[in-house]
């Protein structure tokens, strides 16, 4: 790698950091600020509501297998019933995840034989 | 662990490591086609696993790696990849206000990629104020340690594994789903945030199989938002 690519890579490495450090400080000043000025340091609404709709949104894109066929698919759907259903009953996080990636190997491996 | 009610067995990190693993099953198969491509694009392994360690963003890598490969300009290279990971500007600042002002969580913010905010989002208003730090240290270091190492796997011996094991690459990364739908069914308890969720999970869906998967987070979050916002809206002129 030559002088010109590692400069390249030490700016996106840089430039990364920042776009996840910058939000961050001016959102810490900026509640304090609001908790000098009237005692009270909510969030913006509209930021509370970004939050959990990226969250559906990575969802959404992880959902999406790498073949789109209709075995994946279906494996996509048991896996997901699966993970949803042990998560009804334990409103835990590791299980759901477990039960759900084992139902969706056992759809990918059994049903194409 | 429960996603309702605080609990903390152990120390607050090593639950950050427990809460973690299952992140390691959609880490690891990505790093290792990350390591591998990168060597067949003509990047050393050691260069591989530097890229992997200090940009530590997925997508933009991979777009690194491409598009260094094929030639093209480095500024454009650089814009590029920056804007691809432009989405973590409101990772920050969602979590803010349960991040206390202690310095370390300067350095921390490396590790925010898109699966340490959906955790960190879901479990740190669990945890008391004190625990926060460690707990966030234990799966962030996590996360970006088996990113790094699966990177140095994929370099080193990636052919062969994928060979071998093409099952894995198939089937483990299948927690990443798994993961945000237990991180994200909590919302859904009342009939607003519930369309607002389905709406950004099917817009994603959509656009990522239409072959735009690095612009479908920020515009399927808005898509969803906007809804959010045209829905509470109506409820309130239609209550006046």
């Amino acid at each position: 790698m030559d002088m010109s690519m590692w400069l390249a890579l030490v700016s996106i490495a840089i430039g990364t950091y920042l776009i996840r450090l910058l939000p961050y400080i001016w959102m810490k000043r900026s509640l304090a600020k609001r908790q000098t000025e009237d005692g009270i340091g909510s969030m913006p609404t509209w930021l509370t509501i970004l939050g959990p709709t990226m969250i559906a949104a990575m969802f959404g894109t992880s959902l999406v297998p790498t073949h789109s066929d209709a075995l994946s698919w279906l494996a996509t759907g048991v896996g997901i019933l699966v993970t949803f259903g042990v998560w009804t009953r334990t409103r835990s996080m590791g299980l759901p995840i477990l039960f759900g990636v084992v139902a969706f190997g056992m759809v990918t491996l059994i049903l194409p034989i | 662990m429960s996603t309702a009610t605080q609990t903390l067995t152990g120390t607050p990190w090593k639950q950050g490591i427990k809460d973690a693993i299952p992140l390691l099953g959609g880490y690891i198969p990505v790093a290792i086609s990350f390591g591998l491509i990168s060597v067949q694009s003509g990047f050393s392994v050691l260069e591989t696993i530097l890229i992997s360690a200090f940009i530590y963003a997925g997508a933009s890598q991979f777009l690194f790696v491409a598009m260094a490969a094929s030639g093209a300009p480095l500024w454009l290279v650089v814009i590029m990849t920056l804007l691809i990971n432009a989405r973590h500007v409101v990772y920050g600042p969602n979590l803010s206000p349960y991040l206390n002002h202690d310095k370390k969580w300067l350095p921390l913010m490396h590790g925010l990629t898109d699966q340490i905010f959906a955790l960190a989002h879901a479990r740190l208003p669990q945890l008391p104020d004190q625990a926060r730090i460690g707990w966030y240290t234990g799966a962030a270091v996590l996360a970006w340690l088996s990113w790094v190492a699966g990177t140095a796997l994929g370099a080193i011996a990636g052919d062969e594994l994928t060979q071998r094991w093409p099952l894995i690459s198939d089937i483990l990364p299948f927690a990443l789903p798994a993961l945000f739908f237990v991180l994200i069914i909590p919302r859904c308890n009342n009939c607003l945030w519930s369309m607002t969720i389905f709406l950004s999970a099917v817009v994603a869906v959509i656009l990522k199989m239409l072959g735009y998967p690095n612009v479908a987070i920020p515009l399927a979050a808005m898509s969803g938002a906007v809804l959010f916002y045209a829905l509470k809206n109506q409820r309130i002129l239609g209550g006046e």
